[in-house]
């Protein structure tokens, strides 16, 4: 009980930006998730390689700002994981890779 | 004068020698993506990949005003994320449930 309420009232809690804004990032992750079932003619090789290069860096990002953001953190590593499958599929669906 | 502006911005905390500034830089790229994709057919837009882009855009506008550091040049680039993600939304919206009319009239002739 301590626990959740130590959470409800962190400064970078529910109760704040610092966690609603990596909880709408962790939607990348979500519909990378869902589109990994879709047919890989409908990817879009430019949004899914800008993806991959913008959560790269925004891992970087997620542990410089201050407050330092783990949640944010975790959710780009896991898109990072997401839209380099997506692309991988791209690729091969394009022929560039075997 | 310009020289000490320059130092200032060159030296800001969330100026170019630091990921606060290249971050959103790059990001960008996703609104430059999304507007290339613009000149796709709606049947390629994925609803739940652009509603995320939308929601993602407004939620940051206001994230990126209470860091520390604060930063104009995120909260400006999620603004640009917001609109190109809304925009297409609206191109996907208005092919599936709006021009079914046109489209069955088409395909009698």
């Amino acid at each position: 009980m301590a626990a959740l309420r130590a959470f409800w009232n962190s400064p970078v809690g529910p109760k704040t930006t610092h966690f609603w804004g990596p909880v709408a990032n962790w939607g990348f992750v979500t519909a990378g998730l869902v589109d990994t079932q879709k047919p890989p003619e409908m990817i879009s090789g430019n949004m899914t390689a800008a993806m991959c290069v913008y959560s790269g860096l925004f891992m970087r990002f997620a542990w410089m700002v201050r407050p330092r953001n783990y949640l944010l953190l975790a959710c780009h590593v896991s898109n990072e994981a997401v839209q380099l499958y997506q692309l991988s599929r791209w690729a091969k669906a394009q022929g560039y890779v075997y | 004068m310009a020289a000490a502006k320059f130092q200032a911005l060159w030296n800001h905390p969330a100026g170019p020698k630091t990921i606060h500034f290249w971050a959103p830089t790059f990001k960008w790229v996703i609104s430059i993506a999304n507007v290339a994709d613009f000149s796709k057919p709606p049947e390629m837009i994925s609803y739940p990949h652009q509603m995320v882009v939308a929601c993602t855009g407004i939620i940051w506008s206001r994230y990126s005003l209470v860091i520390t550091p604060r930063n104009l040049n995120l909260f400006s680039v999620n603004i640009g994320m917001a609109s190109t993600g809304l925009y297409q939304l609206s191109r996907k919206v208005r092919e599936d449930y709006l021009s079914d009319g046109k489209e069955e009239h088409v395909e009698e002739q």
